[in-house]
């Protein structure tokens, strides 16, 4: 999916074809009308410091999955140091040792990461792993290459842990390709480890290649080296795999932007937005990875500062929000470290076609593919929860129409940063 | 030979006299001459097959009207030039007779020769001069006719025999189907061997020999005679009785005639092959003589059962598969007077209330007492349209006889010993008022089976081996077929598809009646259900072989892991058992555990060990498991056809067992 995104940004970057002669005239007139009801930003800031106010004063909820009393017992993992993550290594391979020897072969219970097994919890707002597993058993064909591969994958982090030492996915697969054939499945096994021993991925001291990238306001501790974001040019800085790593967060902005691509980001980051409204701006280009998840529930709790979320008006947009959210089924054992509650959905949302006048040629039919994601999505319980949002998506599966961030640029390659942005916070208009 | 011929005239003319009653007067051998392809004598290769396969279905038949398992033992034997000539040569009067024409011709043949090749095969038509002819025109050129040479064809059978008197009006005349009733035949055109009697005279003008005897007869009757073509009569050279010592019964035909071995080799093995397939209870015995002896072939398609078909029975035509002419034929040739009656016996499924109510619908001038040789030309045209328009039932497939099951299975097992193959037998269906009935096999692997879909076609009881691309048979296992779906890959496994269609009237397509068309949406359908029904037997089978595939594999499979995971514990386990100071940390019961392995009592060795010997526990657990589930088969057990000895032998002993009784030969 992160290709397909890329495609679609590159194409954008080309001028949009068919706009007649009379059209650039009326989408300037309809840009400058916009323009106009923008009060000077001493105001807007006085509003969206309000609001930031509003936002640092709320005590953020910290009900944990213990408090809940659920029906049926959880699942959930917990950051360890690397002391405890070898020790329950060397109590799993002690007591496998000792079944080899006594005759019985091995295996290991590990718990079902399947879609059957996750469940949304709505007062924690994310989905979390249910208690079902499965035991893998060494001496069946259906479960002896995974058997074989995790004791692999234990003895590797065994061994990271005890050298203290840290690498990322890609690293761990190359050390044995004749045993994982290919990274998927070292990938996934190194899941299922992290859910057996009950740590955090990052636990394990194997770490996603950085994709996600910060800019703005925020200041931070990496490994000792003093990070100022606001002084890292247009391209911002690339948020560090491991959040170990990051200390001592601080920030004067009044928000923290969430962009869904890089394309947005670069044009926010190069009109310096964050000076203009000072607020923090980050990207995971796409579906997010897990270090730029950590990282924003990192400032998110650290600097208690209110997260807006600006995606494309699309199915693919919602879910990458409903993933900062309510965390994705796969890493759901994780998902009270992953998870940042309580993002406001700024734009661009489908009402937002019509009432900021985007022409029809910006606009993409929705394939029918989008169309069925859609109305799935209505059923997904992270949307019903907000009838704000129900209510948008239901208009987008009605209208069959999507458009991308970048179709603001129909107005201006500015448009974004200078009017539609300031528009929205002056108007207060996120759910 | 002057009396033998003078006594075969006056039975000619009658015959021909009744034929003209009922027939057209045009000689079927003229007609013969010039259609000869639509009857599969296009050139002299195919002549050579199709003289072949005459011969055979003949045999057949006449072993099965009596019931006999039948052997048949065919020869092909190659003729060089210089016997030819010999042979030609013996027959002086004929010679000179024909010398005449062969002058006279050879100038003309000559020009047209270089004119047009395809020209020669008329040429043929005129004499027995013509081969002698064109073997020295060949000896020039070199060319045009290829491998064209003479063949003599022998076809010995076990069956029912000819009567001494009948021999040469059986083969000798050519009777065009004044069959009275409707029947489940193998020829496709009713003329049989009288083809190749056609196809001789025509190529080499040589005459035919006949052997026969019938049941309990004390001489064979020997009869040399070839075909006055013109007046459609025998012409005999030799009719005798000769001893027959050895009490043998059954016929033997010998025909010399042109041919082609070299390119129709393969379709004459084929054609002999797939006849294995669908009449196992045969016994076949194929060899062909070359010029030399290296080229020698001998082929033995032994039998595999005794169980036979049996004997397709006769019936009457149904009302909706009759035409005008038809029911023109049945009244002048019925034995009933009146029309109800006549409609009553005549027909399936009209019985006596039907055929009145028929009457009655056709109006006043219709009575069930009236003659039916009465009827007037516009009164049949009333009576058929409302054949055509009236609803009547199918009729019973009573009448077919079809392979059976059973013996396509052997058949198929016999010939191409495949590794797994199911069939099926659908009811019998109806098309036109014909009924018909689909037989159908899907076979895996086996040997001289090619990868992909290999087709065998069999029209009632008959192989069919040209123009299989348009054949609704073809056409349903490529296409309509989803293979995949019954875990068969239609590109890589060696597929065997066999169907055998038998009808009272086989709908061919096609100028050689080689295929039956694919527009006959009741065949279609039919062959196409049947077709699934194997598959869909063939689909357990290789799941279940898919398991036994698995069970097999799964020790290879488990013990893979064995060193990668033993290596990767003992390298944690070494690292472990280290500082001794942390070991109680692990809990009371690994401290063993972790003495033995810094001791090095416990190494990597020792894990593959312990794994190894759980990994082989497991697999027989399995393997036991698997065999209680599966019933201890592996594959399906299938009924053993031993050929049964003659009774004039002499046992020793008898070894008796509850499956079978073992009897050892007496030493003689």
């Amino acid at each position: 999916m992160a290709d397909k995104r890329k495609a679609r940004e590159v194409e954008d970057d080309d001028d949009i074809p068919g706009t007649s002669a009379e059209g650039p005239k009326q989408q300037a007139k309809a840009a400058l009308a916009f323009k106009k009801k923008l009060k000077p930003d001493v105001k807007i800031l006085a509003s969206v410091t309000k609001f930031c106010q509003a936002a640092k004063d709320t005590e953020p909820e910290t009900r944990t999955l213990a408090d809940l009393n659920l029906a049926n017992s959880c699942k959930e993992v917990v950051d360890l140091n690397t002391g405890s993550v070898v020790f329950e290594i060397e109590k799993s391979i002690l007591a496998i040792a000792k079944s080899i020897l006594s005759g019985n072969g091995f295996g290991y219970l590990v718990p079902s990461r399947s879609s059957a097994n996750q469940l949304y919890v709505p007062e924690l707002d994310r989905i979390v792993l249910k208690d079902k597993a499965s035991f893998r058993q060494f001496a069946n064909i259906s479960s002896v290459r995974k058997t074989a591969i995790t004791t692999r994958i234990l003895q590797l982090v065994h061994q990271l842990c005890t050298k203290q030492i840290h690498v990322t996915k890609r690293d761990l697969f190359y050390t044995d390709v004749k045993l994982f054939q290919e990274q998927g499945q070292s990938d996934t096994i190194l899941d299922d480890v992290s859910c057996m021993l009950g740590c955090t991925r990052s636990s394990l001291n194997v770490v996603a290649s950085e994709k996600g990238v910060v800019v703005g306001r925020l200041v931070f501790v990496e490994d000792g080296d003093r990070i100022d974001c606001t002084k890292m040019g247009v391209g911002g800085k690339a948020i560090p795999p491991n959040i170990d790593k990051v200390q001592s967060m601080e920030s004067d902005a009044l928000f923290i932007l969430l962009v869904e691509k890089d394309a947005a980001f670069m044009r926010l980051a190069e009109d310096r937005f964050y000076n203009r409204f000072p607020c923090v701006i980050i990207t995971a280009k796409g579906q997010p990875d897990v270090a730029t998840r950590l990282f924003l529930r990192k400032m998110k709790t650290d600097l208690k500062l209110p997260v807006l979320g600006l995606v494309d008006s699309d199915p693919y947009g919602l879910k990458i929000l409903s993933v900062y959210m309510s965390g994705s089924k796969n890493m759901s054992y994780d998902s009270s470290n992953l998870t940042t509650p309580d993002i406001k959905w700024l734009g661009v949302r489908p009402s937002d076609l019509d009432k900021y006048k985007i022409p029809e040629q910006c606009r993409l039919p929705m394939s029918d593919q989008d169309i069925k994601t859609g109305k799935d999505l209505l059923n997904e319980d992270f949307i019903k929860k907000d009838k704000n949002w129900v209510k948008e998506l239901e208009l987008m599966v009605k209208t069959k129409e999507k458009a991308e961030i970048q179709a603001l640029s129909s107005f201006g390659f500015q448009y974004l940063s200078e009017v539609y942005l300031p528009l929205k916070l002056q108007q207060e208009d996120w759910i | 030979m002057e009396g033998s011929k003078g006594k075969a005239k006056p039975k000619g003319k009658a015959a021909a006299a009744a034929n003209e009653s009922v027939l057209k007067q045009k000689s079927p051998a003229e007609f013969f001459s010039e259609n000869k392809n639509i009857a599969g004598f296009d050139n002299p290769g195919k002549s050579l097959y199709t003289t072949v396969r005459e011969l055979v279905e003949n045999a057949l038949d006449s072993a099965e009207s009596i019931a006999e398992l039948p052997i048949i033992e065919v020869t092909i034997e190659e003729i060089s030039r210089s016997t030819f000539n010999a042979m030609i040569g013996l027959v002086d009067r004929e010679r000179v007779d024909a010398a005449l024409y062969d002058d006279f011709e050879s100038e003309k043949a000559k020009e047209k020769r270089l004119a047009k090749e395809a020209r020669d095969q008329e040429k043929l038509a005129k004499a027995l001069a013509a081969g002698k002819k064109i073997k020295e025109s060949n000896a020039k050129t070199g060319r045009g006719r290829g491998d064209t040479s003479f063949f003599k064809v022998t076809c010995k059978d076990n069956g029912k025999g000819m009567s001494h008197e009948d021999i040469p009006n059986m083969l000798g005349r050519v009777l065009s189907g004044t069959k009275y009733g409707l029947k489940q035949t193998r020829g496709k055109f009713g003329l049989g061997a009288k083809m190749a009697l056609i196809w001789s005279k025509m190529s080499t003008g040589l005459p035919i020999d006949i052997w026969s005897s019938t049941k309990g007869q004390d001489f064979i009757s020997f009869c040399k005679l070839d075909l006055n073509i013109h007046l459609n009569i025998p012409n005999i050279h030799i009719h005798e009785k000769r001893p027959n010592p050895e009490g043998w019964r059954g016929a033997e035909l010998q025909v010399t005639i042109e041919g082609n071995w070299t390119t129709y080799r393969s379709k004459i093995i084929n054609y002999m092959r797939q006849m294995g397939v669908i009449t196992p209870y045969a016994e076949f015995r194929f060899s062909y003589i070359g010029p030399t002896p290296d080229k020698n072939l001998t082929i033995r398609f032994s039998r595999r059962t005794d169980v036979m078909p049996p004997v397709p029975e006769e019936t009457k035509y149904h009302p909706s598969a009759v035409d005008l002419l038809l029911i023109k034929r049945l009244i002048s040739e019925s034995k009933e007077i009146h029309l109800q009656p006549f409609l009553q016996k005549e027909f399936v499924s009209i019985n006596k209330a039907y055929a009145e109510r028929l009457i009655g619908e056709m109006g006043p001038e219709f009575q069930p007492k009236m003659l039916v040789k009465d009827l007037t030309g516009e009164q049949i045209v009333r009576l058929h349209q409302l054949f055509r328009q009236a609803k009547f039932d199918d009729p019973s497939g009573q009448c077919l006889s079809p392979a059976g099951e059973y013996n396509l299975r052997l058949g198929i097992m016999k010939e191409l010993s495949p590794d797994l193959v199911a069939t099926y037998e659908g009811s019998a269906q109806v098309f036109e008022g014909h009924p018909f009935i689909v037989e159908a096999g899907v076979s895996l692997g086996g040997k001289d089976v090619k990868p992909g879909v290999n087709i065998f076609r069999f029209a009632n009881r008959i192989p069919l081996l040209f123009e299989q691309g348009g054949d609704v048979v073809t056409r349903t296992a490529m296409k309509r077929i989803n293979w995949n779906s019954y875990k068969i890959n239609q590109q890589q496994d060696k597929i065997g598809v066999f169907v055998s269609i038998v009808s009272t009237k086989i709908p061919f397509k096609g100028t050689g009646k080689e295929y039956i068309g694919d527009d006959i949406s009741e065949i279609a359908v039919a062959v196409k259900s049947a077709l699934q029904n194997c598959c869909i037997q063939l689909k357990a089978k290789l799941v279940r072989q898919q398991q036994a595939k698995e069970r097999q594999q799964r020790k290879r499979n488990l013990s893979k892991y064995i060193p990668d995971v033993s290596r990767a514990i003992y390298d944690v386990l070494e690292i472990v058992s280290g500082p001794v100071a942390q070991r109680p940390r692990y809990g009371p019961e690994y401290q063993d555990l972790l003495e033995k392995v810094a001791k090095r009592e416990v190494t990597e060795a020792t894990l593959k060990q312990k794994l190894t010997s759980h990994v082989q526990q497991v697999d027989s657990e399995m393997a036991l498991e698997f065999a209680t589930q599966s019933g201890m088969v592996d594959t399906a057990r299938e009924n053993v056809y031993l050929r049964a000895l003659d009774s004039k032998r002499h046992f020793a002993v008898e070894l008796h067992n509850p499956v079978a009784v073992f009897k050892l030969f007496a030493g003689i």
